[in-house]
C-alpha cells in the first residue's frame, strides 16, 4: 500500500479540494474555521461553496460550541484551526459539547505537533493524549493526502466526538489509494521485517517510511506500522505486532508521553513480558521554532538522526 | 399588551406556583438549588406552558437550552407536570445509582444538552438556531443562562456570534440574580450593565422583573417580532421569589443541603412547603372562580411513558450511539 518511491509526490494545499470534494458530496457538511480558513488550506468551500461555510471569528470555544449546535441542527460540521488551539483553547467544549453527544461533530487540527514553525503557542503536541482520555471519542492521525481524505469521509459517519489531526500546505501522497483502504481502528504494516518494529502515527508515518529507506539500504532488519487511528485502536493487531518483533521503537509528532508510545505501552502491558519499547517523539521538553527540517533535526527526528536511533535499539 | 390576560396569566401563575412545589419537593431530599429554581418559576411557567410550541408529537417544535445546569431544576419541575417524569423519580436526585442528574446530560428526556460546565450552552444554542435557520425552518430557540455566567468568556463570542449571523430566532433569557456560587456576583465579578451590553453586542435587549409574568409575556412578544437581530430578556430574580419565608430566612444561597442549611443561615422546609401548597390552592380557587380549567397544553395530553423515561442510563445511551463495547478487549476504551 506504500507507493514505490518514483510514484511518492507532494500534493499543494490538499485539504483545498478534500474539503471541496466532501461538501459537494455531502450536502449536510459544513466547514466552520476561526479566523484561519485559508492557513487552512479552506478556499473553493469558502467562495464556492457558501452555504456550507461557517466562519465564527478568533472563537475557538464558540466555534466548537456552534458546530454541537449545528450538529444538533442536523448537520456534520467540521470545525477547523491549528492543533495548538483546537486541543487547548476548547477542550472542554469538545468533551461537554460533542463528546457526551452522539451527534457527529468533527474538529480539525491542521500544523499538529511541531509540524508549525512558531514555538509553543503554535505547536501542539500534547493533543493525542488529551484526546484519547475523552470516553468514546474518535481519535485518528492521518500520515497523507490519502488516508486523510479518506479517514475524513468515515469521520462523517461516525457518531460523537471526531478529532483529527489535519495537513495543511505541500503533502505528501504516499499511501497508494489502490490498495490502502481506512477503517476505523485498523493499523497498516507497511513493511515486512522481524528484529525491530516500528510503529508510528501521522507525520511521524512519513518520518518512519524515510528511516526506513536508509535502514533498508543498510540492511537493518525493520518492519512498519502505521496506526492511523489512536482511538478506538485494535488492540490485538498492536499486541500481535509487538509480540512479533524483537525490539519495539514508537516514533510520533507528539510528546512521548500520552500518545502513542503512552498507548503501546498500555496495550502491551496487559498481556505482559513484551518486546522493549522504545519511545521516539518529543521529549519532556519545548520544542524551539522554526522550519520542520530544523526542529526535527533538534530532537533527531530527521531522517539520519532517527536511522540510527532505531538501529541503535539493537545494540 | 397580552391578550386574554386575566386567564392567561392566572393559569400561569398556578403552573409557576406547582414548579415551586416540585422545586421544594426535590431539595427537600437531600438538597439542591432550590432559591433559582423557585425564583426561576415564573419564567418557566411562560417557556414551557406558553411560549414554546408543540410539535403536535409530544415534544415541542421550538428548543429551549437550558445553558446553567442549577438552573434545570424547573426543567424537571415543569416536566413532572407534563407527566415525562415522576415525582418519585425526581426525589432520588443526588442519591447514588440515580439517573436524575442535578446538572443533567445530554440525552436525559428533554434535555439537548450537557449542563454544568458554564457557559458552553449558549454558543450551541446560537448554534442550533444558525442550522435551524439554514434548514428553513421557523423554529424559534430559547437559553437561559445565569449572571454569573457572564463571567465566562465564551458567552460573549456567542453573543458576537448570534449578532453578527442575526439570528431573529435566538433569543437568550439572562437570569440577573446578582448570584453567583460565593457571593455577589456584583461583588464577585460586576456584569452590569447587561442591558447596554447586550445592546453593545448587538441584541435588542429588554429588562423585565422576572418574577412577573405580565413582563415576561410582552418581552417574548417582542421577542417574536423583532427582525434581524437576536434578543435578550434580561430577567431581574431573587433567589425563592415566590416562598416568602425561604426568602426571608436566606436570601443569599447557591445550594441549600437537604437540612436546610447553607453557609450564611437555614432554612425550615415545611413552613416554605405549606406556603406555596396555599398559593397553589388559592391560584386554583380564583381559577375556578374565572370559569377556567386548569390542563396541560394540548401537545401533553399523550404523555410519554415514564418507564421509557427513565430505564436508560446516560452509559447505555452513549453505547448505543457509538456501537462500541467499552469492556472489549480489542478496542481500547
Amino acid at each position: 500500500m506504500l507507493l514505490e518511491l518514483q510514484h511518492r509526490k507532494m500534493v499543494p494545499a490538499a485539504f483545498d479540494d478534500i474539503s471541496f470534494d466532501l461538501c459537494n458530496r455531502r450536502k449536510n457538511v459544513i466547514m466552520m474555521s476561526a479566523d484561519l480558513a485559508h492557513y487552512c488550506d479552506l478556499y473553493k468551500v469558502t467562495k464556492d461553496l457558501p452555504n456550507q461555510y461557517v466562519e465564527v471569528g478568533m472563537a475557538e470555544q464558540n466555534q466548537v460550541g456552534v458546530a454541537a449546535g449545528l450538529a444538533k441542527a442536523g448537520f456534520i460540521p467540521v470545525t477547523s484551526t491549528f492543533g495548538s488551539y483546537a486541543s487547548r483553547r476548547c477542550f472542554d467544549q469538545m468533551l461537554i459539547c460533542m463528546g457526551t453527544s452522539k451527534n457527529t461533530g468533527i474538529c480539525l487540527a491542521f500544523t499538529p505537533g511541531i509540524s508549525s514553525p512558531a514555538p509553543i503557542h503554535h505547536q501542539g503536541t500534547e493533543d493525542l493524549g488529551m484526546l484519547r482520555a475523552i470516553p468514546h471519542a474518535t481519535v485518528i492521525d492521518p500520515m497523507d493526502v490519502t488516508d486523510f481524505d479518506q479517514a475524513l469521509d468515515i469521520a462523517c459517519d461516525t457518531p460523537g466526538l471526531v478529532y483529527m489531526r489535519g495537513h495543511r500546505g505541500t503533502t505528501p501522497k504516499w499511501l497508494d489509494p489502490a490498495s490502502f483502504k481506512f477503517e476505523l481502528g485498523k493499523t497498516y504494516p507497511l513493511r515486512t521485517g522481524r528484529y525491530i518494529g516500528v510503529i508510528s502515527c501521522g507525520h511521524a508515518s512519513q518520518w518512519a517510511v524515510e528511516a526506513s529507506d536508509i535502514l533498508t539500504d543498510q540492511g537493518v532488519d525493520h518492519s512498519l506500522l502505521h496506526v492511523p487511528t489512536i482511538k478506538p485502536v485494535n488492540e490485538q493487531e498492536i499486541i500481535d505486532y509487538c509480540f512479533a518483533h524483537d525490539e519495539i521503537v514508537t516514533i510520533e509528532n507528539h510528546q512521548i508521553s500520552t500518545g502513542l508510545g503512552g498507548l503501546v505501552c498500555e496495550i502491551t502491558s496487559k498481556v505482559g513480558r513484551a518486546p522493549r519499547i522504545t519511545r521516539i517523539g518529543v521529549p519532556d521538553s519545548w520544542a524551539p521554532g522554526g522550519s520542520i527540517g530544523h526542529i526535527r533535526k533538534h530532537f533527531t527526528l530527521d531522517p539520519d538522526g532517527l536511522a540510527k536511533r532505531i538501529a541503535g535499539v539493537k545494540a | 399588551m397580552i391578550s386574554n390576560s386575566g386567564k392567561r396569566i392566572k393559569t400561569l401563575e398556578l403552573w409557576a406556583a406547582k414548579i415551586r412545589r416540585n422545586v421544594v419537593d426535590i431539595c427537600m431530599q437531600r438538597g439542591g438549588y432550590a432559591g433559582q429554581g423557585v425564583a426561576l418559576a415564573d419564567v418557566g411557567a411562560c417557556i414551557f406552558f406558553d411560549e414554546m410550541r408543540s410539535d403536535g408529537d409530544g415534544w415541542y417544535h421550538d428548543r429551549f437550552i437550558n445553558s446553567n445546569g442549577h438552573d434545570t431544576i424547573i426543567n424537571f419541575a415543569a416536566m413532572v407536570e407534563m407527566g415525562i417524569y415522576s415525582m418519585e423519580a425526581l426525589r432520588t436526585m443526588g442519591a447514588d445509582g440515580s439517573t436524575i442528574d442535578q446538572s443533567p446530560i445530554e440525552g436525559a428526556r428533554g434535555f439537548e444538552i450537557t449542563s454544568g460546565s458554564l457557559g458552553t450552552g449558549v454558543s450551541q444554542a446560537a448554534g442550533i438556531a444558525l442550522g435551524e435557520r439554514m434548514k428553513g425552518s421557523d423554529k424559534r430557540i430559547i437559553c437561559l443562562l445565569s449572571d454569573g455566567e457572564l463571567h465566562e468568556g465564551s458567552v460573549w463570542e456567542a453573543f458576537m456570534f448570534a449578532a453578527h449571523y442575526r439570528l431573529s430566532n435566538f433569543v437568550v433569557i439572562i437570569d440577573n440574580n446578582d448570584l453567583g456560587a460565593t457571593g455577589k456576583t456584583s461583588d464577585v465579578m460586576a456584569v452590569e450593565p447587561v442591558r447596554k451590553k447586550m445592546e453593545a453586542f448587538g441584541f435588542k435587549a429588554r429588562q423585565i422583573n422576572g418574577n412577573s409574568i405580565p413582563e415576561i409575556l410582552e418581552s417574548f412578544e417582542e421577542a417574536r417580532s423583532t427582525k434581524d437581530q437576536p434578543y435578550a430578556m434580561i430577567a431581574d430574580t431573587k433567589i425563592f421569589t415566590g416562598i416568602k419565608v425561604y426568602q426571608d430566612a436566606i436570601p443569599f444561597a447557591h445550594f441549600v443541603g437537604a437540612n436546610g442549611r447553607w453557609a450564611t443561615g437555614f432554612l425550615k422546609w415545611e413552613p416554605g412547603w405549606n406556603e406555596i401548597i396555599g398559593t397553589i390552592e388559592r391560584l386554583e380557587n380564583e381559577l375556578a372562580a374565572l370559569d377556567s380549567s386548569v390542563s396541560p397544553i394540548s401537545c401533553f395530553q399523550e404523555k410519554i411513558p415514564i418507564e421509557d423515561s427513565e430505564s436508560k442510563t446516560f452509559g447505555d445511551y452513549i453505547f448505543e450511539s457509538t456501537g462500541f463495547d467499552n469492556q472489549s478487549t480489542i478496542l481500547s476504551g
